[in-house]
């Protein structure tokens, strides 16, 4: 047997196994190319909507009123970092439960969980694809913020919006997992991902400040990594201010992060369990 | 492990290889409890189930089996030469670099099983390796099985509803029906169990609708009495079994009962036993059919 039994745990091995799952995920993106049509058009179409709608509410695209919540009279720079940052929500969310879906499908997800590797690392690997998906459509939405919308983004803000895009999709990967095991039990996680969809709409900051929101419905945002991560990529763009301001933002998503994601393993290892014992594992 | 479909031969691979946890008891595999040490068990083996809709279509032979490799956590260079020494092997290089959507049936079946050798796993889990494929790949896949277990010394499994196929290839038989196993034994001595009993052959077309009832009401002598129908339009004949008690004594009676029904008998013959009447004599059910044994 060329593997032995104490190599099970290698780091070199794992980063193997997560490196190979993207690999894999890549090439299937690059055999369907239509996608890349999507890519291109889309972010033009996301961002109209609210230009006209800007246009016909406060008959331009600053509002007084909105800056009162806002703290920017500026509407669309608001809603163009809420749809980029929101785009992670919607490839985390369709992204992994699908592909454990998929896996089934194809009859490989037997395969998967033959193997002896921990299949974290597989998850891991299915939830970085997902990002890296995620990423490629935000870097485009970013430049075309730029050259149409009115965005700014400065060499020194990077690094500070790129930990915090970086924080939001650990707390994503949590939701993740958790798609991934209502996935194995139910054998669809889209429907349950749909609604949650609209949970991040209505719950986060993506369109509206927070604080537009009832007191209520700001405390349940508040359990989203999302709203955190708006709030603090929009107080750097927008308001043009200091980490070091933020720093309550951060430490808040880096809280929710450890939690959703503790909820993700313990939700798919106990689903995982529970459709092997009942023999529905396998099934699609 | 021989039984009809639905008889649990892919639930227990399924069990053995640790992808369902049994509602009770467990297993040991090269040393290791399937419930208790399932990394270990994943390790030591190699598994062929589900054939050739197994694999990622979208993706190459060598993507393929480089990606499955990942996952047996391989030093990354003895994975590329691994993968290149089995698709040399299953005669595959040639077009290692081509997506499995472009493959024959028989192609993908043999990157599966390249797939399961991965690892060099000292035992392979094979549920209906050669189902579905036609007469040359499931010979060649059945030459690699062999191979496997005596030229590399691998301790196979082999799950089947093709009595040949276990007849051919395995020294030790287990008949399974209903999730039981109902004997277990090499092939000579399962088919010894049936040799001393007397064993009638009736080819024919056209049996009465309700042969089996018919005859035993004429014979009560007779074990059992199965009949197995042949696709008759297409030329295969039927055939009527009649196992056990005195069966021989009993073959002109029947073959009178048969001419009054209109049944025109090919030929007759007190038979050599196979591995299906064994597992009729054991289960009284009929083996190949599809779906379950299906009960007298």
């Amino acid at each position: 047997m060329i593997m032995r039994p104490s190599e099970t745990y290698s780091f070199r091995a794992n980063l193997l196994i997560i490196w190979s799952e993207v690999v894999k995920n890549v090439k299937f993106l690059l055999a369907y190319p239509v996608i890349f049509v999507f890519w291109t058009i889309f972010p033009f179409f996301w961002f109209i909507p609210f230009i006209f709608q800007g246009q016909a509410f406060v008959g331009g695209l600053q509002s007084a009123s909105f800056e009162q919540f806002a703290g920017t009279p500026d509407y669309i720079p608001f809603i163009v970092i809420g749809a980029i940052l929101n785009g992670y929500v919607l490839t985390s969310l369709y992204g992994v439960g699908e592909s454990i879906r998929r896996e089934a499908y194809r009859g490989t997800l037997d395969y998967l969980l033959s193997s002896p590797c921990n299949k974290a690392f597989i998850l891991i690997g299915k939830a970085m694809s997902e990002s890296i998906n995620g990423t490629m459509y935000a870097a485009i939405q970013f430049v075309v913020g730029i050259l149409f919308f009115g965005i700014e983004l400065t060499i020194d803000t990077i690094m500070p919006i790129v930990l915090i895009i970086f924080l939001l999709i650990l707390g994503l990967y949590g939701i993740s997992l958790m798609l991934a095991a209502v996935s194995l039990q139910f054998k669809q996680a889209h429907d349950l991902a749909h609604t949650l969809e609209y949970v991040f709409y209505v719950f986060t900051p993506v369109r509206y400040p927070l604080q537009s929101l009832p007191f209520w419905a700001q405390v349940l945002g508040k359990f989203l990594p999302l709203t955190y991560a708006l709030v603090a990529v929009r107080s750097i763009m927008l308001l043009k201010q200091d980490v070091l301001a933020i720093y309550q933002e951060i430490f808040l998503l880096l809280v929710v992060d450890i939690a959703l994601i503790f909820l993700g393993f313990y939700l798919f290892n106990w689903m995982e369990k529970r459709t092997k014992s009942s023999g529905t594992i396998s099934h699609y | 492990m021989l039984g009809p479909n639905g008889a649990g031969k892919t639930t227990l691979v399924k069990c053995l290889s640790t992808i369902l946890i049994p509602d009770e008891g467990t297993a040991i595999i090269n040393g290791f409890d399937i419930r208790k040490q399932t990394t270990l068990v994943r390790a030591s083996l190699g598994m062929v189930i589900g054939g050739e809709r197994t694999l990622y279509w979208k993706l190459t032979a060598r993507d393929n089996l480089l990606y499955f490799a990942s996952l047996y956590k391989m030093p990354r260079k003895k994975i590329k030469e691994r993968v290149d020494e089995l698709l040399g092997k299953m005669n595959l290089l040639d077009r290692a670099d081509e997506r499995l959507e472009d493959y024959s049936t028989g192609m993908r079946q043999k990157v599966a099983i390249a797939r399961a050798l991965l690892h060099d796993p000292s035992i392979l889990l094979l549920d209906e390796p050669t189902l579905g494929l036609d007469p040359t790949f499931s010979r060649q896949i059945r030459n690699q099985i062999r191979e496997l277990s005596k030229k590399e010394g691998k301790t196979v499994l082999l799950a089947t509803h093709y009595m040949e196929e276990a007849d051919e290839l395995c020294d030790r038989i287990a008949i399974i029906n209903e999730g039981k196993i109902v004997a277990a034994d090499t092939p000579d001595r399962l088919k010894a169990m049936v040799k001393e009993t007397e064993l009638v052959e009736v080819i024919c077309y056209n049996p009465p609708q309700n042969a089996e009832k018919y005859l035993e009401s004429l014979c009560p002598d007779v074990e059992i009495i199965t009949l197995v129908r042949g696709e008759e339009a297409k030329g295969t004949p039927s055939r009527i079994k009649l196992i056990g008690g005195n069966a021989e004594k009993r073959i002109g009676t029947v073959v009178d009962a048969l001419r009054k029904k209109n049944t025109q008998i090919i030929s007759l013959n007190i038979s050599v036993p196979t591995l299906e009447d064994v597992f009729i004599k054991l289960t009284g059910a009929k083996l190949t059919e599809g779906g379950r044994g299906t009960s007298q």
